[in-house]
């Protein structure tokens, strides 16, 4: 007999990937073992694949359900969660899905269940309230570039190769023709969500690198350089003023030589 | 903290019914979570934080994995105690299994041999919890499809064996009782018989579903009365308990939920009121 540990490694391998052979004379006799532990290994894989095709409905609704459920179980044999807490799985799924049999014939469907992902994610985050242009004006016009900002929770920054918004669009509405064409198109889309509600929209590639950036911890200074290196016409002013006014800041802490600044 | 009248039976609280009864405010006497659904979903944790000022909650965890060699998991249960911390729960639970080996998470609840090594592990993975907790943990008793040749002691043994070493509470889920013993040939009464009686802080009672000759803890079904009989028997034997209504799939409208708790109310009730005609006519 192993010792608990070995045993455990041994039991997960077969929950995993059902190959329960060589553990059977590890359980007490007179038990149909393969029966019995295959109860643990429909769960384990019923549970996470039924939890893969809740949070991409709208993938489902694209590939077809069997499609997904098969990229599912593949999936959950190739990736188990390595956290409890299944909100937390499938990021991965959509990369998989793009290695599927038959995706081929849907080059757009990483980049469509890329954003479901976003927008589940950014659904259940929770509001917060913003700060003002008041509060930017106490922190002092020199200080800004310096500055670095929190955003709002449910925000999501994701470009995609196709115009997977319009299609996630057509799902939301219900409104899908018989037959689309897509083009390719790069595609900037900022994802907003909180208490179960979301909405997405496109964002020019100067708005959309400097927005990004500040969601990713830069300060405003070096998120302004980042978008004007790819868009000429950036205006940081400007593009600060729409960010404020948006409600998407919720917190500023100003670098200085000292430390930070708090204003949240 | 809000307590629980030992009679009063409450009801698994799942994210598809919280918006409900955080609408509704429907009359249950307490709720029960699993805080895996809400550590990373900030907005049913806000609503849970809404419902954790009206009612008496416990949480009833499902990823602790209090049985596996490798350790818990410090991050999820510093997660699991700050959850605590907000909430401030009538009771914390998980159940004697194991879910988790390395980096894996398995979704499901592992059995365990019952012998000397594994009663060393659980108990030390119980001392963790309860240090980083600084509250006692129930510990539920699991359903069984499976037994290990390498079990020296029957699971009511263990159970007794680690409540003395670890200081730990129990948590007495009646349907797996009754499940366990079907599906590995045991009689159901000897085993609550055989439990330590005041180490007991709750019941649980769910649903199963019969497939091929073995009862499956699915959570997706009305109690069956089975269990209901093992719950007067459970009453007769250790007193009243807080009662917890589980349903996890094929989940019914709220309404089913809090009729299956107000019977298990009026099961204790009744039984409380014969036991009080008993102690007059005595």
């Amino acid at each position: 007999m192993p010792d608990l540990a070995d045993l455990q490694a041994r039991l997960r391998d077969a929950v995993i990937n059902g190959n329960a052979g060589v553990i059977v004379p590890f359980f007490a006799d007179g038990l149909e073992v393969i029966n019995r532990l295959a109860i643990h290994q429909r769960n384990y894989a019923t549970s996470l694949v039924q939890a893969l095709l809740t949070k991409f409905p709208a993938t489902a609704w694209l590939a077809g359900t069997r499609f997904i459920t098969e990229a599912a179980q593949s999936y959950v044999r190739r990736h188990p969660p390595g956290v409890p807490c299944i909100a937390e799985y499938g990021e991965r799924f959509p990369q998989l899905l793009a290695q599927c049999p038959g995706s081929e014939r849907m080059v757009y469907l990483q980049d469509f269940a890329k954003l479901e992902w976003h927008v589940g994610q950014a659904s259940i985050a929770v509001g917060r309230s913003p700060l003002t242009f008041d509060d930017f004006a106490a922190c002092g016009i020199d200080m800004l570039p310096e500055a670095l900002l929190t955003l709002q929770e449910g925000l999501r920054y994701f470009r995609a190769r196709w115009p997977v918004d319009h299609l996630l669009q057509l799902y939301i509405t219900q409104s899908a023709p018989d037959v689309l064409e897509l083009s390719p198109a790069d595609v900037h889309i900022e994802i907003l969500g909180a208490r179960s509600e979301f909405h997405f929209q496109r964002l020019d590639a100067g708005t959309f690198i400097f927005r990004q950036a500040i969601s990713e911890g830069q300060v405003i200074g070096d998120a302004a350089e980042r978008a004007l290196a790819t868009d000429s016409a950036f205006r940081a002013g400007q593009a600060l003023r729409s960010l404020i006014a948006a409600g998407l800041v919720i917190g500023m802490r100003t670098r200085t030589h000292g430390g930070n600044n708090d204003n949240d | 903290m809000i307590s629980i009248p030992p009679n009063a039976s409450g009801i698994g609280l799942r994210l598809p019914h919280i918006a409900e009864v955080v609408a509704t405010h429907p009359p249950a006497t307490w709720l029960e979570i699993h805080p895996e659904n809400f550590l990373a979903n900030p907005h049913a944790a806000e609503l849970l934080s809404e419902l954790a000022r009206q009612y008496p909650i416990s949480i009833h965890t499902v990823g602790i994995s209090i049985g596996s060699a490798g350790g818990i998991d410090r991050r999820h249960l510093k997660r699991i105690r700050d959850l605590v911390d907000r909430t401030k729960p009538v009771f914390v639970s998980g159940h004697l299994a194991w879910s988790t080996h390395n980096d894996t998470y398995l979704n499901d609840l592992l059995p365990l041999p019952y012998n000397a090594e594994a009663l060393r592990v659980v108990e030390m993975n119980v001392h963790k919890v309860q240090d980083e907790l600084g509250r006692p943990y129930l510990i539920e008793n699991p359903s069984s499809y499976l037994g290990f040749a390498a079990s020296t002691m029957t699971e009511a043994e263990f159970l007794c064996k680690l409540v003395r070493r670890s200081g730990c509470r129990l948590l007495c889920d009646l349907s797996n009782i009754h499940v366990s013993a079907h599906n590995m040939n045991f009689n159901p009464r000897e085993y609550i018989d055989a439990l330590p009686a005041e180490s007991i802080d709750e019941f649980h009672l769910g649903g199963y579903t019969p497939e091929d000759g073995l009862l499956l803890d699915t959570h997706a079904a009305p109690i069956a009365d089975h269990a209901w009989n093992l719950y007067a028997y459970a009453l007769r034997r250790l007193g009243p308990r807080p009662t917890l209504i589980e349903w996890d799939n094929d989940l019914p409208p709220l309404g089913v939920l809090l009729g299956e708790a107000a019977r298990a109310d009026k099961i204790a009730a009744d039984f409380i009121d014969r036991e009080a005609d008993c102690a007059r006519s005595r």
